[in-house]
């Protein structure tokens, strides 16, 4: 007999949303989810269907150590933390892009000197250059990182690029697109596989009403 | 300047009392199957040179090896694996034995993961190699002894998965791509990542690009092969798909059939392996516990050619799960005897007769008669022998 239960791990914010739209969408009672207060464990009744809330990166971590099956997260957050998971469908909501972006006007690519890329997502920016084997200095920056090539410290940006309008706002503009992200839906190696019945019905259903 | 000296390494830690006997009663069940079934123990060094790790057949990723210099500047490593190091091993020292060559190993690997990720740094690991002998009986041997490993960590749920890394190998050769598009396809089937597959198999009319695709969705039960046979069912691959399917059949004699299962999406990123490849998972951990295949060109990389098929088990992932489900008796070092005495060579001197019996014993220390009763009585010690100062010996039952 295969265990039933299923616990699902979904991204804090927008994600965590639209993924409970999704999951209405299905058909799931999804008022505790909707209901949750300050509550991080939540659960569908009837489904043996147990919801949790975290952190994006936090997601792929607990799903990564299986105490979690299944779990909805950005492509960015997968790109930049990486993780031994199986990432088994494109939800396409969440749409956006990594660019790398310039002060109006610059050609990035210009001249002999290393260039300086400040950017939150060090580890998308270094793959970027290394698999076009160019040599940049990459400085991580916490918070807006549009201030850096503003103020001096950077010749461009690798960020998250939604509708460009702080790019605009601030003088900047897409050089390069890096990578399209939209949210996806991952799983645990081991649940898929001692749970499989049962993880493939959720996955066929979230699929089914995905469009 | 900061000391460590608190502190065990990231990814390492002390294991105590229930966590260190886990360990040991998981390592003990897996070697005894292994002995009983004539498997030979071999240790290796836990340093080994680097270029043991660095071929065409076996490259470890430089960033996951702890290394360190020798005395003449040469490049060491940590074992990452111990399967190398026993290719190196049968290739300079065991090449001339009667084949096949039934080894067996219990040893720790080191591997460097990313920081704050949780994982061990350390990992004792059972496992077992078979060097030559024919090879489809060594395969149902392997298999049929990674499934008594996996059943002897687990009394609950577990499965032992099958699959066969030729099949992706003969699949990627006639599709037409370069070599790093390859890994790309190889790596995006290993991690079932469905959308990336979409994103770069578009050719519909490509037989191999179709195959491919669909190759990461081909897992479960034995309805798989009925389902395979759509996306291949002749040449090479059909041929392979037979073999995998007979084999499957053959151990369902041997192994209880729901806890089979294939998955003919599974390559894994140690590409030394070249034939059937398995896992075993169990409820409780979040990673395969076991892991194994068939390896036919590494040892010609060593120089000797011979085909060879092995497996390991984690042993620390098993006893975590171990402690967590089993009774917790079963870890309890129950004491026979307990001897009070204020002459300590008397006591020793009885102990030593105790012991030779097989009994288990404990020297109580503190002063008063009192507390050794309260102690023995606490303890589930059932019996109490006073030693006085001459050596006259008095028993008591608690």
């Amino acid at each position: 007999m295969e265990n039933r239960k299923v616990r699902i791990a979904l991204t804090k914010g927008r994600i965590e949303n639209k993924s409970v739209d999704l999951l209405e969408k299905i058909g799931y009672d999804v008022t505790d989810l909707r209901e949750k207060g300050r509550r991080l464990i939540l659960s569908i009744p009837d489904e043996e269907i147990e919801v949790v809330l975290a952190k994006a990166a936090d997601v792929i971590t607990y799903v990564e150590h299986g105490v979690c099956d299944l779990g909805v997260v950005g492509k960015d957050t997968i790109m930049e933390h990486g993780g031994r998971f199986f990432e088994i469908a494109d939800l396409g909501f969440g749409k956006c892009k990594f660019a790398l972006a310039v002060k109006n006007g610059v050609n990035f690519y210009e001249g002999y000197g290393v260039k300086t890329v400040a950017t939150k997502y060090p580890e998308v920016t270094r793959t970027f250059f290394e698999a076009k084997g160019i040599d940049v200095d990459i400085v991580k920056i916490e918070g807006s990182v549009e201030l850096a090539p503003l103020v001096g410290l950077a010749d461009g940006i690798v960020d998250i690029v939604e509708t460009g309008t702080t790019l605009k706002e601030n003088g900047l503009e897409v050089y390069e697109d890096v990578a399209p992200i939209s949210a996806r839906l991952i799983a645990n190696t081991v649940s898929i596989k001692l749970k499989q019945e049962r993880i493939q019905e959720i996955v066929r259903l979230i699929e089914e009403n995905l469009k | 300047m900061k000391r460590n000296d608190l502190l065990t390494p990231e990814g390492t830690r002390d294991y105590l009392f229930r966590e260190a006997a886990a360990k040991r009663i998981i390592s003990r069940r897996i070697t005894d199957i292994f002995e009983s079934f004539g498997y030979s123990d071999v240790i290796t060094p836990g340093i080994e040179f680097y270029d043991v790790f660095n071929g065409n057949e076996r490259s470890f990723p430089q960033e996951s090896m702890y290394k360190l210099v020798d005395g003449k500047n040469r490049l060491m490593v940590l074992r990452p694996d111990s399967t190398l190091p026993i290719a190196r091993l049968y290739a300079t020292r065991l090449y001339k034995e009667q084949l096949p060559l039934k080894l067996f190993y219990n040893q720790s690997i080191f591997l460097v993961n990313p920081k704050d990720s949780g994982r061990d740094d350390e990992i004792s690991q059972c496992g077992l190699e078979i060097i030559g002998g024919n090879e489809e009986s060594m395969d149902y041997e392997a298999l049929y002894l990674g499934y008594q490993a996996l059943k002897s960590c687990s009394n609950k749920g577990f499965r032992f998965e099958i699959g066969d890394s030729g099949i992706f190998r003969e699949l990627i050769s006639q599709y037409d791509c370069d070599e790093q598009q390859a890994e790309l396809i190889r790596n995006g089937i290993e991690t079932k990542n469905y959308p990336l597959l979409d994103s770069i198999l578009t050719d519909s009319d490509d037989n191999a690009a179709k195959a491919l695709k669909a190759l990461p969705h081909l897992f479960g039960g034995m309805e798989v092969f009925d389902e395979a046979q759509r996306y291949f069912n002749s040449g090479e691959l059909g041929s392979k798909l037979l073999r995998l399917k007979r084999i499957c059949e053959d151990l369902s004699k041997i192994i209880p059939p729901d806890i089979i299962r294939v998955d003919l999406g599974l390559v894994h990123k140690k590409s030394y392996y070249t034939g059937i490849i398995f896992r075993g998972y169990i409820e409780g951990y979040g990673q395969p516990i076991l892991s194994g295949g068939r390896y036919d060109n590494l040892l010609k990389e060593f120089g000797k050619d011979e085909k060879a098929v092995g497996f390991a088990v984690n042993v620390e992932a098993a006893a975590r799960v171990l402690i967590r489900t089993f009774d917790t008796e079963e870890f309890e070092q129950s004491t026979d005897v307990l001897v009070y005495s204020k002459n300590k060579i008397e006591a020793l001197k009885y102990c030593d007769e105790l012991y030779k019996d097989g009994l288990r014993v404990k020297i109580f220390e503190e002063e008063s008669l009192e507390k050794a009763l309260t102690f023995a009585r606490e303890n589930n010690i059932p019996k109490l022998v006073l030693i006085d100062e001459n050596g006259n010996v008095q028993s008591r039952e608690v």
